[in-house]
């Protein structure tokens, strides 16, 4: 890992267009400002680690532990009306 | 073409019905093809089914079925690789999960469909939104006496 020292309002860059900025330093507590391109999604790590657990966790349910989310749902949209419905638990 | 599913045995996609979700979804990103299929039992339950690993498929539903003041408000950075500019035209879905005999809804990482273009992401919500928002009356019986 590349390691840098940086004092409030110093910058780095990443690249030709992502700039991070030492915006403030309190105790053990560091503001960071971030300038990167629209398509560039910025997220804290312990969000995006969390979402992946989720999903893992998510991708391995049955659909029989899903039998009471029927009796939970209001009146809306449905995730898919196409003609895939068959398909689904037989 | 036709698939294989662990849970559901082998069932015949349109291509045309195959969404593609370019980066994957988090933690699960060599899945790149997917499969939204309704399930038989439960009309407001759909399944995002891998084409290429048959055990890998996510419930999911319309969140503003199970949460009617769900807000979500998305950086625009997570919709420009669905070349998307409104969330209007999108179909928002949410995935479900199973937490301590609970089931919850993961509303801060909402699976955007760009319906047009059979385009996925799941994206980021803005602001603080639960990652296991419990649907109530789940607790199993022996939740319940513990």
């Amino acid at each position: 890992m590349l390691v840098l020292s940086r004092q409030r309002d110093e910058s780095i860059m990443i690249g030709d267009s992502i700039v991070v900025t030492i915006v403030d330093i309190r105790g053990d507590k560091v503001r960071l400002g971030i300038n990167a391109p629209a398509e560039v999604p910025v997220h804290r790590q312990e969000v995006y680690e969390a979402i992946q657990r989720e999903n893992v966790r998510a991708s391995r349910l049955a659909p029989d532990e899903t039998q009471e989310i029927g009796k939970l749902a209001g009146r809306g949209p449905v995730p898919n009306s196409g003609k895939a419905g068959e398909s689904a638990r037989g | 073409m036709r698939i294989n599913t662990t849970r559901f045995g082998r069932i015949d996609i349109e291509t045309d019905d195959l969404l593609h979700f370019a980066s994957g979804l988090p933690g699960l990103e060599d899945c790149q093809r997917w499969a939204l299929l309704a399930d038989a039992g439960n009309e407001a339950l759909g399944w995002l089914q891998s084409t290429s690993r048959s055990d890998v498929a996510l419930a999911v539903v319309s969140p503003r079925r199970f949460v009617p003041d769900y807000q979500v408000r998305i950086p625009r950075s997570e919709l420009t690789p669905l070349a998307m500019r409104d969330l209007r035209d999108a179909q928002l879905l949410v995935v479900v999960a199973r937490h301590a005999g609970a089931l919850t809804l993961n509303l801060k990482a909402p699976i955007v469909i760009n319906v047009e273009a059979r385009t996925g992401r799941q994206v980021v919500a803005s602001g603080d939104l639960p990652m296991r928002y419990e649907l109530v009356g789940q607790r199993s019986p022996l939740k319940k006496s513990a």
